[in-house]
């Protein structure tokens, strides 16, 4: 048998539909006048759910076209970005980290770094009064809290 | 029987509901025209920001409502300028749209899809307003063991229309639903898949889960298309002389009529939405008019056709959504969702209980309809220029919109990393050729099946008899049953005939 995506996504789905099974019998339940409870609908899920990537694993579909090398380090750097963008967010205030995050979003999108730097400075600036003026919502001040 | 309309009408006719419905199509247009964004990442990334006004339900909704109607019209611009098409529903609109634009009739191409669109979504509009409270009647009468069937039908129908792969439909739905069951269960206080986090508790965030899925997805799947030269020049055509003339129009008005049609009885069905109603348009009208096969090359029937059908079938799929509470569409589903986070549980009481939310929902569709021509025609080469925004500007604020849209819901980091997460989750599915929207449906979906499977057979007593005891139920179970066989039955059935015919 060749090794290909949807082989692996049925693979990985009968696992999945295997721990929901078990979390499912694992639950402790307390007496009730109700006939199903809360453990039949996930059991029959996991039931279906296996079946059908049973069906996957013997008939796999066609391979798609998966991101080489190159474009995959550009889209864990993109994940990283966000994932430093959601840390600092409340860290050092919705300015500063917007403003880190759109610029080296828009850079990694094919933006020059001069035009980056605007978008970055534009959009955070802009964005920031739009929401808390406009939208009434709040956002984090972080380090800049009592200068804007 | 029309009350709930005249009700609706002084609804929407308020002057904050009617800028509503003009500030929604305007921004629906705008998102729907920017590069890649469709409708359902439309609503998803607008959504949020909607909630926070602190609208009425009915406001809320008549906003959202225009969003969607008014990011159809605005998918048409790249399919039919660029050759690229905003969502599934808009393919069909690049066969002809894009040669015509080729041609140098760019501006006349936008001018009749948007008349089209109007066309067929008045249409729809008008069907929805006569067979909507017809169907909520009928709708009374269903139990929770006929809603349980009508969700098996639903799912059934989506697995089989909706997408390329009726398997990867399937799967997708089944991990929707799956998501769907994490928290606590309303029925016993038993914990589900919560691994002792706090914050699933309450399960997944509704708004967490759809910018996860469509909006942060979306921007790590631009990542590729935008690496990737497909051949196609990014520059807008001219766009020519910009109105459309009359004698056009009336060339096309039995094309517009006849998909309007369609596209509204496929908008009805359950799970079925425009792509399904603008391939089956698009190819009938090939069939019926297509005497001097123009068609695919610059045939103005052949733009007409999926407009108005993909309009109509978007008013249509409004039909179940209403009257109970099962979305046609992945973005009914999203619309759906936000009308729960009201505590309004659309069904066949709203149009008694809640008139105002039912029938201003309808009014501000006649009015969004009229809206959205009217912005479309004299500003279809302005809004063409959104099209120009680069990806180095739309990403960063795709961004920024999705990090605000669910920080401000608890102003909680936790939420963020889940939408990340759920992200990511988008990310492969899309990859693995499972589309979003039976994902969404059965995140949207899974929690009421349950909940009638479960209080079915509590009122049984246990016993399961109960789920095909009445006329409704039964008809359901049999057309979900021959919905599932038929595709791969009739095929063979045909096959076997045309064996006797050639034998005989």
């Amino acid at each position: 048998m060749r090794v290909t995506a949807d082989r692996l996504l049925g693979l990985v789905l009968l696992g999945l539909a295997a721990f929901v099974a078990v979390r499912a019998l694992q639950w402790q339940i307390p007496f009730s006048y109700e006939p199903v409870g809360p453990r039949a609908f996930p059991l029959g899920l996991a039931l279906l759910l296996s079946i059908l990537a049973l069906v996957l694993v013997i008939r796999p579909g066609t391979n798609g076209e998966w991101p080489h090398r190159a474009l995959a380090m550009k889209l864990l750097m993109v994940l990283a970005l966000l994932m430093i963008y959601a840390a600092l967010f409340r860290q050092i205030g919705y300015i500063p980290a917007s403003l880190l995050a759109a610029t080296v979003l828009a850079r990694l999108f094919g933006a020059s770094w001069g035009k980056a730097l605007i978008t970055g400075v534009l959009m955070a600036i802009g964005s920031y009064f739009l929401f808390t003026s406009g939208l009434g919502i709040s956002l984090p001040d972080g380090y800049l809290a009592g200068i804007v | 029987m029309f009350d709930f309309l005249i009700h609706g009408f002084a609804v929407a006719l308020t002057p904050m509901n009617l800028g509503l419905a003009f500030l929604g199509a305007l921004l629906g247009t705008l998102f729907g025209s920017l590069p890649g964004i469709g409708p359902i990442n439309g609503i998803a990334i607008l959504m949020p920001l909607a909630y926070t006004l602190g609208l009425p339900a009915e406001s809320a909704l008549i906003l959202l409502a225009g969003i969607y109607t008014g990011s159809e019209y605005g998918g048409r611009m790249s399919s039919i300028l660029l050759n690229v098409p905003g969502d599934a529903g808009a393919v069909m609109s690049t066969l002809d749209g894009h040669p015509l634009a080729k041609k140098g009739l760019a501006g006349p191409a936008l001018g009749l899809s948007a008349v089209s669109s109007f066309v067929g979504a008045t249409i729809a509009i008008i069907g929805l307003t006569l067979f909507a409270p017809l169907l909520a009647e009928v709708a009374v009468m269903f139990g929770p063991a006929e809603f349980f069937a009508l969700m098996v039908f639903a799912f059934a129908s989506m697995s089989v229309m909706m997408g390329k792969d009726p398997l990867k439909t399937a799967i997708g739905a089944i991990l929707g639903i799956l998501i769907g069951t994490v928290g606590v269960d309303s029925g016993t206080g038993v914990m589900r898949y919560s691994f002792g986090m706090a914050e699933l508790y309450d399960g997944i965030d509704f708004v967490v889960m759809i910018i996860g899925l469509f909006a942060i997805s979306e921007i790590l799947l631009m990542l590729e298309h935008g690496n990737r030269r497909d051949g196609q020049d990014d520059s807008i055509p001219p766009l020519g002389r910009v109105f459309v003339s009359l004698k056009e129009i009336l060339a096309c008005k039995g094309a517009m009529g006849r998909s309007g049609l369609l596209g509204f009885i496929i908008g009805v069905l359950p799970g079925t939405g425009a792509s399904v109603a603008s391939a089956v348009a698009y190819t009938t009208e090939k069939r019926i008019s297509d005497k001097d096969d123009t068609f695919g090359q610059g045939d103005m029937r052949g733009l007409a056709a999926p407009e108005a059908a993909n309009n109509a079938s978007a008013a249509g799929s409004f039909v179940p959504m209403l009257t109970l509470g099962i979305p046609g569409s992945g973005t009914t589903a999203v619309l759906l969702g936000a009308l729960m986070l009201y505590n309004i549980t659309p069904g066949p009481m709203m149009f008694t209980e809640r008139p105002e939310v039912a029938g201003g929902l309808i009014a501000s569709l006649y009015i969004g309809n009229v809206v959205l021509l009217a912005l479309n025609l004299p500003l279809a080469g302005l809004f063409a220029r959104v099209l120009t925004i680069p990806r180095w500007v739309l990403v960063p604020g795709i961004a920024l919109l999705a990090f605000v849209g669910v920080y401000q819901l608890h102003s909680d980091l936790t939420a963020i990393y889940l939408m990340l997460i759920i992200g990511i989750l988008g990310y492969l599915l899309r990859k693995l050729g499972i589309s979003l929207a039976p994902v969404i449906l059965g995140y949207v979906l899974g929690g009421l099946m349950e909940q009638n499977l479960r209080r079915a057979l509590s009122i049984s007593g246990g016993d399961v008899g109960i789920l095909w005891q009445s006329g409704i139920s039964v008809g359901l179970w049999i057309a979900a049953a021959a919905l599932l066989v038929l595709p791969w039955l009739l095929p063979k059935l045909l096959a076997g005939r045309t064996r006797h015919n050639r034998t005989g």
